[in-house]
């Protein structure tokens, strides 16, 4: 089989500093990426495995490092999957997904009773701190990705998103207080 | 809601930014041994070495008071740096044969004591100070192997710190053995084991919490 052989070229080249191979080693190494956590994903809706997927390929840029030259790379690859997709659900597990769009006719317009509402966003904002605030701007508000918010404020994307929800939980707190 | 043509475009990103450093082993090995020296060597510039340490190497039972730690790190070592690569599968099973000629040890000095002296001779005079001084001798080196290794990527954590735990708690009490003269294995087994056996779950609970990526 040829084909370990090309991806060892691949990443062999891309540890050497050659960009565009490694964007052919990512996007050759996907498909099989997908199909773990298909096989594994059952249980969480389809959009969030697009989102596990770029965790595990964000890991092994991260620890491509820790492939040593003349090792084999499947082996590898799915050993990073393995982990990073245990490592995803184990987070995810304990939220239940339920589509909502089925039952959008029949929910009540809750829009009226968000505490956000009829409230200065900015106003609210200036009461986190600026990397939050910058956060929930630009991926709330903007509708920006964690990874290009992250680099902004200096983090990763995996971070971005646990800052993202501490700002968000503390806006809350920030809205019940004014409510009253 | 991300798509896969998010994905694409977030793939080209990760391409355009630069390569990590490749993970090295053999340097985290080198700093992990700098860095036990040290601590064996502040201990042991406190305690000093045996004056009859040339004599006492000469009897195996005593030898083997330095050889059997060595034997566990120096297989254990290479485990926990390997395991920092994921996929690998260390032989784990070689940890046995070495931790079977300590208890080996230990059954047949107890088999040639006199029943009411087995206490005192597992007691010892210096059992505190064994377990105190191991421990200190393993803190540093594990310290920095921890943070060496938190350039890996080990799939188990938990594993991989233990085995580093191990490692250098086999390295700490060989080391100290340069110090101690207290011979029996009734002694030796029980609180150098002991030592190596605390070290082995720092480790562990260490690569728990802080080999995670």
């Amino acid at each position: 089989m040829a084909e370990p052989d090309e991806f060892a070229e691949l990443l062999r080249r891309a540890n050497a500093g050659d960009g565009p191979a490694f964007a052919q080693f990512l996007r050759r190494i996907t498909p099989a990426i997908r199909t773990v956590i298909r096989a594994k994903g059952s249980s969480l809706p389809e959009h969030q495995h697009e989102d596990i997927l770029q965790e595990v390929l964000l890991a092994i840029h991260l620890k491509r490092g820790s492939w040593k030259e003349g090792t084999p790379v499947k082996p590898w690859v799915y050993a990073i999957t393995r982990y990073k997709v245990v490592d995803a659900f184990r987070r995810r597990g304990a939220i239940i997904h339920v589509p909502i769009e089925p039952f959008s006719e029949t929910l009540e317009d809750l829009s009226a009773a968000v505490p956000l509402a009829g409230k200065d966003a900015e106003y609210m904002l200036s009461h986190l701190d600026g990397r939050g605030a910058a956060l929930v701007r630009s991926m709330t508000l903007e509708g920006e990705s964690a990874e290009d918010a992250g680099e902004k404020v200096g983090l990763s994307a995996s971070s971005a998103r646990v800052a993202l929800h501490r700002a968000l939980r503390q806006l809350a707190r920030i809205a019940e207080r004014t409510k009253n | 809601m991300t798509t896969p043509q998010d994905t694409d475009a977030f793939i080209a990103d990760l391409a355009a930014r630069p390569a990590p450093e490749p993970l090295d082993l053999s340097r985290a090995a080198g700093w992990i041994g700098v860095a036990l020296a040290m601590g064996l060597g502040g201990i042991l510039a406190i305690l000093g070495i045996r004056a009859d340490l040339g004599a006492a190497l000469q009897e195996p039972v005593t030898l083997a008071k330095n050889i059997v730690p060595l034997l566990l790190a120096g297989l254990a070592l290479p485990f926990a740096l390997s395991t920092s690569r994921p996929a690998a599968t260390p032989p784990l099973w070689m940890l046995i044969p070495p931790a079977l000629v300590a208890v080996a040890l230990f059954v047949m000095q107890l088999s040639n004591t006199q029943p009411a002296a087995i206490g005192t001779e597992i007691m010892g005079q210096t059992a505190a100070a064994c377990l105190v001084s191991i421990t200190a001798i393993s803190a540093l080196p594990l310290i920095a192997g921890i943070r060496l290794l938190r350039k890996g990527a080990t799939t188990r954590p938990t594993r991989t710190g233990a085995l580093l735990g191990l490692a250098i708690g086999g390295l700490a009490a060989a080391g100290y053995a340069l110090h101690c003269d207290e011979d029996s294995p009734l002694f030796y087994v029980t609180w150098y084991g002991l030592a190596i056996f605390i070290a082995t779950g720092i480790g562990a609970f260490a690569g728990h919490r802080y080999l995670r990526w």
